[in-house]
């Protein structure tokens, strides 16, 4: 789960939603907060969607045997509704698939979607803070771009990392 | 290439696994530009990236129950995906079979899908190196391909030829 946090933490960093310019840091964490709080209850509505669906006997096989189509079109149609990217609906994919691999009850999956939606939050808030920080260092053009944001997100990683273990 | 890279890094797979995954992938994306390059005038307006979205998650779906590949490769397929295809707004051209364009269009998109296993398979194989015969303890988290990411970028960056220019 920590490798998913990371990974569509640094996508929805990259390609999510319209980033606010870094010259404003506190516009750019409201915009984090507010994308975080959409995917946990996108992801929560999902899981919740599917237990009410699991609770029927008649459908239960059918609806486990095909539930990433099931989350997908799910997942899809709710990020077209709320406006949200794609790299959004495919992180709530991977979210709601993530979950649903571990078989939790309903309060169990919600509370694993508040883990990745804060993980997700908190990974992007070093890396907005870093960034800004770097905008106003002297840095030699040749790691500016690419290269300064990959390390970045290798030294918050790794610092994450470090937190993860003993809390889970 | 490095965006479509990073799904691999949720996958616990080794060098042959990931290389298998990466082949699926690149099979994939040249029989999904194969089949919307001569499909899509036939979706009405404005529905190809709906119908280019279902078809992803009809074929995550199907790979899952038949191989039990988790559907973050589907996330891989769309990095991979030229931007112009899933504009809404961009009209499909009249291209005609036999017109020069075809051959150079999908000789680009066998180049990126070559590009891109051999550098999955580049990133697995640094990876496997460092945490199994190094023991570097950075590869067994996502900051090790990271790292390894930003010193990529950074060779990329400052090719020799790109100094001359």
């Amino acid at each position: 789960m920590y490798f998913l946090i990371i990974t569509f933490g640094f996508l929805l960093a990259m390609r999510g939603a319209r980033p606010a310019p870094l010259q404003r840091p506190s516009e750019g964490l409201r915009r984090i907060v507010r994308e975080a709080v959409d995917l946990f209850l996108t992801t929560s509505l999902i899981l919740a969607l599917f237990a009410l669906a699991a609770d029927f006997e008649e459908i239960r096989a059918s609806v486990r045997e095909y539930a990433i189509l099931g989350f997908g079109v799910a997942a899809y149609l709710l990020s077209r509704y709320q406006k949200k990217t794609d790299v959004f609906f495919l992180s709530v994919i991977a979210s709601v698939f993530i979950i649903s691999l571990k078989r939790p009850d309903l309060s169990q999956g919600i509370l694993l979607a508040g883990v990745i939606s804060a993980g997700i939050a908190l990974f992007q808030t070093c890396l907005l803070g870093l960034r800004y920080r770097f905008l106003f260092s002297p840095m030699p053009a040749s790691i500016k771009g690419w290269p300064s944001l990959c390390l970045l997100a290798g030294l918050i990683s790794m610092v994450l990392w470090g937190l993860w273990n003993p809390a889970f | 290439m490095f965006l479509a890279y990073l799904p691999f890094m949720v996958y616990p797979y080794g060098f042959f696994k990931a290389g298998v995954a990466a082949i699926w992938i690149v099979m994939f994306l040249w029989g999904t530009i194969f089949f919307f390059w001569f499909t899509r005038r036939l979706f009405p307006d404005r529905s190809l990236k709906h119908a280019f979205f279902l078809w992803l998650i009809v074929w995550a779906q199907a790979m899952w129950m038949l191989t039990k590949l988790p559907p973050y490769w589907i996330v891989s397929v769309f990095f991979l995906t030229p931007v112009s295809f899933l504009d809404d707004t961009a009209k499909a051209s009249h291209v005609r079979v036999f017109s020069k364009k075809v051959p150079r269009y999908f000789f680009e998109r066998v180049l990126t899908g070559v590009g891109f296993a051999g550098f999955v398979m580049l990133l697995t194989f640094v990876r496997e190196i460092g945490e199994n015969s190094l023991g570097i303890k950075a590869f067994e988290q996502p900051a090790g391909m990271l790292l390894v990411a930003a010193a990529l970028a950074f060779l990329w960056k400052n090719q020799p030829y790109r100094r001359k220019g």
